[in-house]
């Protein structure tokens, strides 16, 4: 959230429709069934992600290696004990054929284009910045985007109550219990504290709010005001286009031919 | 004149509590007026702004009964803690969320936020700021200029410098002086030094929630001693009647030998060094309080010594390299400025007497040295209760007793006198001045001046990460001060 980027045009388009444009191909994604045409996708994808994201290759790379488990654990299970006709290689339970590989790496590629689309889209747009968009586009209640931001706000609280409350727990020599029980112990040693800290300090920001005169009353005016803009074009334009060009890419020069 | 607010035969209980909070509490409040309200904790001070402001119950439903209530036309509230009062991440737009509830046009904010800034000697380069790398003070400073965004007319003040140190709370106090000449001030306060020439009316509260006296500052100061002693309130003076009554009997019980030995030592919190010391011993018998501005590195120096974070260099415990101590807990404690967040087990009982299970004393020897510790803390009568459920002095009590149960030799405590009333503050101070006779090591984090120089026999001030004085106190200087006071 406070990772400093350059701003890209990706940063300038308007959080609601970038939204609705990740949900949409997030959707349309679990619909399309061809291989060629999903590894299109998914390339065009990392393009924005690597090159508009705003982000060091530097910074970007370590973000790929979650990306990679992702894609391996998912197709692993898939290609290694799917069915199939076409059998390549068996040795007991694992059984690779033809139709279950190209089924896992499907699966695979389909989770990794969900991922690269959730960072491309979390890492260039500021939740202050979409919930002010979704107030004015999508006319989301100011009582609901307000609560969504504050509750940002807590996240690194709770984590440094987190930190506190371990360095207490190793005082009081938590970590010498051993066994199950122990494991249920701390369990509820960590949330209580951590859950009642987070209520009281959730209900202090609701009445300072309210204590600054938030309703939920028509004839707000907003400090920041969401526009489009050219960027918005180009957004759209990119996802017609790799939906588009992408699915005649897959006729034309498919890599797996099936 | 014409009351700003009052209220008459207020009515108001928590559910789930026993006995009503207020019971029939009628207060008018003329404008312009500056008021301190003072009671012991828990005696309903801040409901009673809520009250007033009409937060409770328009925001916070409390079942509530006045038979006339008149909430001033424009007020703002400032809370005490800096981090709860803020919804959104930025400088700029926490102001702005107050102007855009206000419906001011957009293109005044800026110039608005500019202002106000400027008001509250809030200098900052950009006004996009994070909020979260302010310092407490500049954090309250904020507050203060979004409540005067709102332009009110009264001011409720929340214990706003309860987090701060003293530095800080005598800015604060100063801007405050400084914002409100025709603003009426209605002040929760239990630090009194700064707030005293700014209030002119004092309403005092007993435990009960009922008025004890009403008047000038100077009248309910003189007459009402008594009283506030029995409820631990901070008067002007407490601490050197105290003294009087309890004249510290110089006891210099230093041992020669070393408990602890730092050389080149360094404590690093997210690979940056935060703390380092050249060199430094404890012996038995110390009381050594470490002094310094928020944000110098004084808990930090106690997280680094109890090992919470990364530390470099040379470190003995009793001549034993802090690497190959085992069980650091059971040589050395730390008590937390916040004791909730110690708290493992559902009753008071279990609390104390978990260490010692864990070390798997014999059930019978742990029930009489937890008697005694019950009784010492004057906690018997809560053994069966919650910790949760305890108030804020008898938290801190079980905080103390389940920490030292292991009779450690070395105790560490991050500010624990923090918010207590007078009471349980002189009795932490007697059972630790106990201990320390005992050949106890303490090392305390703490802002006052009263516990540094009448109960330390030694001072280290922090700064910046680094240690810039180590002073010793000798009896004489302790007497010195003592005349002083008085």
């Amino acid at each position: 959230m406070n990772i400093a980027s350059t701003e890209t045009w990706l940063h300038r388009v308007n959080p609601t429709l970038k939204l609705l444009g990740v949900l949409f191909l997030c959707i349309a994604v679990l619909w399309i069934h061809e291989l060629n045409y999903l590894l299109n996708l998914t390339v065009g994808i990392f393009i924005l992600f690597l090159l508009f994201s705003g982000h060091r290759f530097k910074h970007l790379v370590p973000l790929l290696i979650p990306f990679g488990l992702i894609f391996l654990s998912t197709s692993s299970a898939m290609i290694l004990f799917g069915q199939g006709v076409t059998t390549w290689f068996k040795w007991g339970l694992v059984h690779i054929t033809e139709e279950s590989f190209y089924r896992g790496l499907l699966v695979g590629l389909r989770a990794l284009l969900f991922a690269a689309l959730g960072l491309t889209f979390a890492l260039t747009t500021k939740p202050v910045y979409l919930f002010y968009s979704l107030m004015q586009q999508a006319k989301l209640k100011p009582k609901y985007a307000y609560s969504f931001m504050a509750a940002f706000r807590l996240i690194p609280i709770i984590m440094e109550e987190f930190q506190t409350i371990r360095n207490a727990m190793r005082v009081r020599g938590v970590e010498r219990q051993k066994g199950i029980r122990a494991v249920n112990f701390k369990l509820k040693a960590y949330s209580i504290p951590l859950l009642s800290g987070s209520i009281r300090r959730a209900h202090r920001i609701a009445v300072a709010m309210e204590a600054k005169r938030f309703t939920d009353a028509n004839g707000r005016t907003y400090y920041y005001q969401l526009r489009f803009s050219k960027a918005d074009l180009t957004f759209t334009c990119y996802f017609v286009f790799i939906l588009v060009a992408g699915y005649y890419v897959a006729g034309w020069l498919p890599i797996f031919i099936i | 004149m014409k009351p700003i607010t009052y209220v008459e035969n207020l009515r108001l209980k928590f559910p789930g509590d026993q006995d009503l909070l207020f019971k029939d509490l009628s207060l008018s409040i003329r404008s312009g007026e500056k008021v301190l309200l003072l009671g012991p904790s828990g005696c309903g001070k801040s409901t009673l702004l809520q009250v007033l402001s009409g937060l409770i119950p328009h925001s916070v439903e409390v079942p509530m009964k006045a038979e006339k209530l008149e909430c001033p036309p424009s007020w703002g509230y400032v809370f005490q803690d800096p981090d709860s009062q803020f919804c959104m991440p930025f400088v700029d737009e926490e102001i702005a969320f107050v102007l855009e509830n206000l419906a001011i046009p957009r293109k005044e904010m800026s110039s608005i936020i500019h202002k106000l800034l400027q008001q509250v000697g809030l200098k900052l380069n950009n006004v996009h700021t994070n909020i979260q790398s302010l310092s407490g003070g500049m954090k309250q400073r904020l507050a203060i200029a979004s409540v005067l965004a709102l332009e009110p007319e009264v001011l409720f003040l929340d214990e706003p410098t309860a987090m701060l140190d003293p530095s800080g709370t005598k800015d604060i106090w100063h801007l405050l002086k400084e914002i409100s000449p025709d603003k009426t001030v209605l002040v929760i306060e239990h630090k009194l030094d700064h707030v005293l020439d700014f209030i002119d009316r004092i309403i005092l509260f007993n435990d009960k929630g009922e008025v004890m006296a009403d008047g000038p500052k100077a009248f309910v100061l003189s007459k009402y001693k008594q009283e506030m002693r029995d409820h631990g309130i901070w008067f002007p003076g407490v601490w050197e009647e105290y003294f009087r009554e309890h004249p510290i009997k110089a006891k210099p019980l230093k041992m020669n030998n070393t408990i602890l030995t730092l050389r080149n030592f360094t404590g690093f919190r997210k690979k940056e060094t935060k703390i380092k010391v050249e060199e430094f011993q404890a012996s038995p018998g110390e009381w050594i309080v470490i002094k310094g501005e928020n944000g110098a590195g004084k808990s930090t120096f106690l997280h680094a010594l109890m090992q919470f974070i990364k530390t470099t260099g040379d470190y003995k415990l009793n001549g034993v390299p802090i690497r190959k101590v085992k069980d650091l807990a059971s040589q050395m404690t730390f008590v937390f400025q916040n004791p909730e967040f110690q708290f493992v087990t559902n009753t008071v009982y279990d609390e104390i007497a978990y260490s010692l299970r864990l070390d798997k004393r014999d059930s019978k020897e742990i029930d009489i040295k937890l008697q005694l510790l019950l009784d010492l803390f004057h906690l018997t009568n809560h053994q069966d209760k919650n910790p949760f459920q305890l108030s804020m002095g008898q938290k801190r009590r079980l905080s103390v007793a389940a920490s030292i149960v292991r009779e450690q030799k070395l105790i560490l405590l991050d500010e624990p006198t923090f918010g207590q009333d007078s009471k349980n503050t002189f009795a932490l101070l007697e059972w630790l001045e106990e201990y320390r006779q005992q050949g106890t090591t303490i090392m305390m984090v703490t802002h006052d001046d009263y516990i540094s120089t009448n109960f330390a026999t030694r001072v280290l001030t922090v700064k910046a990460g680094n240690i810039i004085s180590d002073k010793e106190i000798d009896k004489k200087n302790r007497e010195t001060t003592k005349v002083l006071s008085n």
